[in-house]
């Protein structure tokens, strides 16, 4: 356990050193402030534009604006904070083959499992806490403007998103066992990732797919219910799962 | 007892025969010298020691215990100096040194004990800076620092001394003489004299397999000749001797005041009775040893 946590600690402080930690912080926060701002200032634009619009033939009528625009610009923008996650973590197992560093780690007697372990832990702490910053952030502003509570099922929904970007990671870390570059782990990321995205295409096996969790606007918003997600919840909970132990296993039989 | 050995090691890479049955023994509390071309395969045993490298074929044992690949429990008797290591840059050699305490279970006051004394015995104890901006020679430094940290068995030095300067050669040279008594050296390299100046034991490798290895005494003893060699002041005493003792031969590549003779020409005490009757300056008479450059040369040929 204690080389663990002393794997883990040089995990952390990597990320703050390389400062990603501060980064992806500046991203998340802005991502959070931007939901509200955007979603508030929607009719003073929209004003500004009617007398152009005027001229052109098109009326405005009196725009509304509640913690729904809100939220409906957070699940939009959320996937552009995964997506920077994901840019700027895509190296965190190619680094070391690459440079070497593990090799000492390793000789050391330091457990193969504990690597993926660490790695494994420090992704997801940090996907955890950006996430719901952003959340948070958004929340307590719609609170501040409007009132949260015409949107409905909002911390499930959350948790849905949540879960979404913790299968991407499992799909980064298993593919960061049998990579060599980062720009190698993106892409099979990536691929993987754009081929469920099709997948979702086909309406008979949409509602099994682990991109159904993005769509927690139409929860939110009261177009679905949330026995819709269940199935999608249960398959991308087991599925990242095997993903991570299975990364384990290939770890234990890669040549470093 | 052996710390090492290794047995009938073969490896390939695609039809690359790199090993072709590596046998060696490394006894206790040897310092062990492992010289080869490069490209000879030294770097790969070594891989294969730690269980960094799948072997073909062939078995290794590190204090008795069979060598496995991947998950190595062996390693933890042996310290380990890559031939270019390479450390965390975004931490400082203290914080590194701990880090590499952490994760071999070492008792916290265990580290910061042993950090001081080998930051101060590699010279690094003043370095205050990200390991990032250090040079090849102070990663060499921090690197025996780490692989000596938890007191090895066993050290294994992929050419330690490749990137030094002659002062931080003869630093690193004097570390590894200094920890005989608890731990067995294993080290490659091309640097014959350093060789000749710390090692009990060698072995050349070549290729793909021992061509020469033992005791360095028992060795050279071997292929002691019977030749003395006399190294004079001045040329005119050279003359003298060649006059009174014409099998006196010069050799070739040598100073032209060196002169050789075999025992079964000439009598050694014959020999220094007539320079000190003569009272010939000469530099030095010596027996001739072989040197490890000339048995290298000998082997690989
Ligand atoms: N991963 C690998 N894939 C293919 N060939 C390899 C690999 N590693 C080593 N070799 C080959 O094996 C041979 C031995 O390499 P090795 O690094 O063991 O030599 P060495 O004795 O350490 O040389 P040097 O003195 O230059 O360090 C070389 O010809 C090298 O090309
Ligand atoms: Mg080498």
């Amino acid at each position: 356990m204690r080389t663990l946590i002393a794997f883990t600690k040089k995990e952390y402080m990597e990320q703050v050193r390389s400062r990603k930690l501060l980064v992806l912080g500046i991203i998340f926060l802005i991502l959070g402030l931007m939901n509200p701002l955007v979603a508030k200032l929607m009719p003073k634009i929209m004003e500004g534009m009617a007398d152009q619009l005027a001229e052109s033939g098109l009326t405005v009528g009196e725009i509304k604006v509640t913690a729904l625009n809100s939220w409906e610009q957070f699940f939009k923008n959320i996937s552009t904070g995964l997506i920077a996650f994901v840019l700027l973590e895509s190296g965190l197992f190619t680094r070391e083959y690459q440079s070497g560093t593990l090799v000492l780690s390793l000789t050391k007697g330091l457990k193969r499992y504990k690597v993926v372990l660490a790695k494994i832990f420090v992704l997801l702490t940090l996907w955890t806490a950006f996430f719901w910053m952003t959340f948070i952030i958004t929340y307590v502003y719609n609170d501040f403007y409007w009132d949260n509570s015409e949107a409905s099922h909002l911390l499930f929904s959350g948790i849905c998103w949540w879960l979404f970007g913790a299968w991407v990671i499992s799909i980064m870390v298993l593919v960061s066992t049998v990579s060599k570059s980062g720009s190698s782990v993106l892409l099979g990321t990536g691929g993987i990732v754009f081929f469920i995205y099709l997948l979702g295409m086909i309406p008979k096996v949409e509602k099994y797919l682990e991109i159904k969790l993005t769509e927690g606007l139409k929860l939110v918003n009261g177009q679905s219910v949330v026995s819709d997600y269940v199935p999608a919840l249960i398959i991308t909970l087991i599925v990242s799962d095997v993903f991570f132990i299975a990364s384990i296993f290939i770890f234990n039989k890669k040549s470093i | 007892m052996e710390v090492l050995s290794i047995d009938n090691l073969c490896k390939s890479f695609g039809d690359k025969e790199v090993l072709k049955g590596v046998t060696l023994k490394v006894p206790e509390n040897s310092i062990f010298g492992f010289i080869g071309k490069n490209g000879a395969g030294k770097t790969t045993t070594m891989k294969h020691i730690l269980g960094l490298m799948k072997g073909d074929e062939g078995e290794i044992k590190v204090m008795n215990e069979k060598v496995v690949y991947g998950q190595t429990a062996t390693n933890r008797f042996i310290g380990y100096l890559p031939d270019v290591p390479e450390f965390y840059g975004f931490m400082n050699a203290r914080e590194y040194l701990s880090f590499c305490g952490e994760i071999t279970g070492m008792e916290k006051k265990n580290i910061n004990e042993r950090s001081e004394k080998l930051l101060c015995a590699v010279g690094l104890d003043k370095e205050k800076h990200r390991i990032r901006g250090y040079s090849r020679g102070m990663k060499q430094r921090l690197g025996i620092a780490q692989a000596l940290l938890n007191s090895p068995k066993l050290l294994i030095c992929d050419e330690p001394t490749s990137a030094l300067d002659p002062v931080g050669r003869k630093e690193i040279l004097d570390i590894l003489m200094s920890v005989r008594d608890k731990t067995t050296v294993l080290f490659s390299t091309h640097i014959l004299a350093d060789v000749e100046r710390i090692c009990t034991d060698i072995a050349f490798l070549d290729e793909g397999s021992i061509k020469l290895s033992g005791k360095i005494a028992d060795i050279k003893g071997k292929y002691r000749s019977n030749e003395y060699m006399i190294e004079t002041e001045d040329e005119a005493s050279r003359k003298v001797l060649l006059q009174k003792f014409d099998k006196l031969k010069e050799e070739k590549g040598q100073l032209e005041s060196v002169l050789l003779f075999k025992e079964t020409d000439y009598d050694i005490h014959t020999v220094l009775a007539f320079v000190a009757e003569k009272k010939l300056p000469v530099i030095k008479i010596e027996r001739v040893e072989p040197s490890l450059e000339n048995l290298f040369l000998e082997v690989v040929h």
